[in-house]
């Protein structure tokens, strides 16, 4: 197997003096990450705290329970609710002095309670943010359950109930208030912070063009000769696939390593947890990753094929597995779309970023272990050329 | 009687409904130089490459100095070194370190490989070149440096698939003084081209290739033969023609001598006109013959390979 390292050692050599792998597996890389953290992270950054100016009828328990649901955001939007006249609206808007104003007209509960629909107006700067979507939509959602609420009661008093009885039901929904919160949710890889996934996406989605420098230099050496010469020689013919995906794997790791501590020390905030879990979680992600190229250097017959089968998968996988963009893994094409190292790099560090350890990553790594012995399995499989696989 | 280092029996390779190779045999004994000739796609490359152990045959067997390829092909390749027509070298790595990499997976190590590397360096004449990318080589410095990884591990048995293709004549003349000079060391030498010149200066044996098959083997001249068509000397000059004549047909290699008074001149029919031509010159002279011309007319393996196929070699 000594001869199995001099192979793997003499073509990261070439690796290195080509120079091409530094180019990229870590100069582009870094420069997306860089020109993405500029234009994603603003857009995905927490919300504001915002002010709220409720202005309404004194004493209304609607006009309350509008205002303690608004009150009730903070895991979400950290709001302020204030009580204001209905013509300081504008001039507090103005100022800045409030995020939103909410204009709820007199007699707005016994209205509703007659199945009339009064209208309540939500007033916004010229430019809310998301801030005042939030807060717009919230009363749009609360009004929404009133009058649905109200139009139930309606109807049961239709059907013969006592008046007295549906008071009590919209009194006591109007203490209750809406049975639907709003929350911040977080699944795994959603516990990345906009650059953490950032540097997370980017990893994953080069660290598919990385690997493709050991195994599909196989194709290439079919090209050069130096497969056949290789072949020729006094070894098991399995060691040279072996040493390019060890080569891969090497040159997996190291980069994406690199990338991810780059990431780190680059961008502010970008706390991806513990090296040594992060470790474990390369060594089976490249592993993963590298598994894919055997596939591709078994179907393909020129460098050039290769070369854009390789970027057909990297731009599949890195999309799908949320590289660009987070995608939903809803229905089985999006759970089978997710079951990609860019996916698995992702969710893995979102566990290493929350604190998680080796043990936390099981599934993750279970799950790159099940992808390198099916894709292994493929390249074997799969018709194409048969002189090393 | 001697080992055979190369004996190959029928072999047979198809790919779909194609025969490329079909049914060759050949035996190579050490220090001896046989050439596969043939037109490309004759299935010379392939026949190599399952010699070589790259290729599984359909049928037949390969054995290379006693060693079954099939049954051991490690055992069997470590005798064997293979310079493919494409030029196998790392364009990245300089000539010493492709040289040292696949030395080191020959199994050697160390101050063997060194020394072993500087000598195969000094052979294709590549010494001074030895630290630069190869990537920089002209190509008959890559042919050279292609040839000298065959060569590193004193191979019994090397293969050499068309190896002066693309090369200018002064790196194809070196080239072919090496691999003269390899036979010379008692190193078989199977030798695939589609050049005939090549194959006449360095062959001891010359095996035919047409469409898989091998039509025919044997020496140059036993090859020649075969066409019916036999070496012409034509002496010049001036003097007793009639006693030059009789002079020069008791050579034994000399058939048939026809003489053309008026121009001065006696062409001859000879059996192996390289070997018999300085016995004729000095026959003439001495019979008084002032020589002003001598012309050796000989069939080439182009007429052997029409004369058997109906085709030209490079057809």
């Amino acid at each position: 197997m000594g001869r199995v390292l001099v192979m793997v050692g003499s073509d990261l050599r070439q690796q290195v003096l080509d120079r091409s792998i530094f180019i990229f597996g870590l100069a582009v890389p870094l420069a997306l990450m860089w020109v993405f953290s500029l234009i994603f992270a603003p857009l995905a950054q927490d919300l504001e705290p915002v002010t709220v100016a409720v202005s309404g009828p004194a004493e209304d328990p609607l006009t309350g329970t509008l205002a303690e649901t608004l009150d009730g955001l903070d895991d979400a939007v950290d709001v302020t609710v204030v009580e204001a006249d209905a013509a300081d609206v504008p001039t507090l808007l103005a100022d800045g002095e409030i995020g939103a104003g909410v204009l709820v007209p007199d007699g707005f509960s016994a209205a509703l309670a007659a199945g009339d629909a009064p209208q309540v107006r939500v007033r916004l700067p010229e430019s809310p943010g998301l801030e005042g979507e939030v807060v717009t939509a919230v009363v749009d959602g609360v009004l929404r359950q009133f009058t649905a609420t109200a139009r139930t009661a309606a109807a049961a008093e239709e059907l013969g109930g006592q008046p007295q009885e549906v008071d009590a039901v919209l009194a006591e929904d109007a203490a209750t208030g809406p049975s639907v919160r709003w929350a911040q949710g977080e699944t795994a890889d959603e516990q990345l912070s906009a650059r953490e996934s950032i540097v997370a996406g980017q990893a994953g989605f080069f660290l598919l063009f990385t690997v493709g420098f050991g195994v599909l230099g196989l194709v290439v050496e079919r090209e050069w000769g130096t497969l056949a010469r290789l072949l020729s020689m006094p070894i098991p013919s399995w060691w040279v696939p072996l040493s390019k995906g060890l080569s891969s794997w090497v040159l997996g790791v190291v980069a994406t390593g690199v990338l991810l501590l780059a990431g780190s020390l680059l961008f502010d905030d970008v706390h991806l947890g513990s090296p040594a879990v992060i470790a474990v979680l390369l060594l089976a992600v490249v592993a993963a990753a590298t598994s894919i190229m055997f596939v591709i250097a078994k179907v393909t017959r020129t460098a050039e094929q290769a070369g854009v089968a390789q970027t057909i998968v990297a731009i599949t996988l890195g999309m799908s597995g949320g590289a660009f963009f987070r995608v939903s893994s809803e229905g089985v094409l999006g759970t089978v779309l997710q079951l990609n190292p860019v996916t698995a790099l992702g969710r893995g560090l979102g566990i290493t970023a929350g604190g998680g350890g080796v043990v936390d990553l099981a599934p993750v790594l279970a799950a790159t272990g099940l992808m390198c012995v099916a894709m292994t399995a493929l390249a074997v499989l799969v018709p194409g050329r048969r002189d090393v696989l | 009687m001697t080992t055979p280092v190369l004996q190959v029996d029928a072999l047979r390779r198809s790919f779909g409904p194609a025969t490329v190779v079909d049914g060759v045999s050949l035996r190579i004994d050490p220090g001896e130089t046989v050439g596969l000739l043939g037109p490309n796609g004759a299935g010379k490359t392939t026949t190599i490459s399952m010699i070589a152990g790259l290729l599984r045959p359909d049928g037949g067997s390969v054995h290379i100095q006693g060693v079954d390829m099939a049954s051991d092909p490690l055992a069997a390749k470590r005798h064997l070194g293979l310079v493919p027509q494409d030029l196998a070298i790392y364009p990245e790595l300089s000539a010493r370190s492709n040289l040292s990499f696949f030395g080191r997976l020959q199994g050697m190590r160390g101050a063997a490989l060194r020394r072993r590397v500087a000598e195969v360096l000094e052979v294709v004449g590549l010494t001074d070149r030895a630290t630069g990318a190869s990537k920089t080589f002209s190509g008959g410095m890559k042919r050279r440096l292609n040839i000298a990884i065959g060569l590193l591990h004193e191979p019994r048995l090397l293969i050499l698939d068309e190896p002066t293709v693309g090369v200018d004549p002064q790196s194809r003349n070196a080239i072919l003084e090496s691999v003269e000079a390899l036979s010379g060391e008692g190193m078989a030498v199977l030798y695939t081209t589609h050049y005939m010149e090549e194959a006449e200066r360095l062959c001891d044996r010359i095996g035919i290739i047409d469409a898989g098959r091998v039509i025919a083997e044997g020496t140059r001249d036993s090859l020649v033969e075969l066409t019916g068509r036999t070496d012409t000397v034509t002496l010049a000059g001036d003097g007793p023609l009639e006693e030059i004549e009789a002079a020069v047909s008791r050579i034994p290699a000399v058939r048939e001598v026809h003489r053309i008074t008026g121009e001065g001149r006696l062409v001859m029919v000879v059996q192996g006109a390289p070997q018999a031509i300085s016995a004729i010159v000095a026959t003439a002279s001495g019979a008084g013959m002032t020589l002003r011309d001598v012309e050796i007319s000989r069939p080439d393996l182009e007429s052997v390979f029409l004369h058997l196929t109906g085709k030209a070699l490079r057809d």
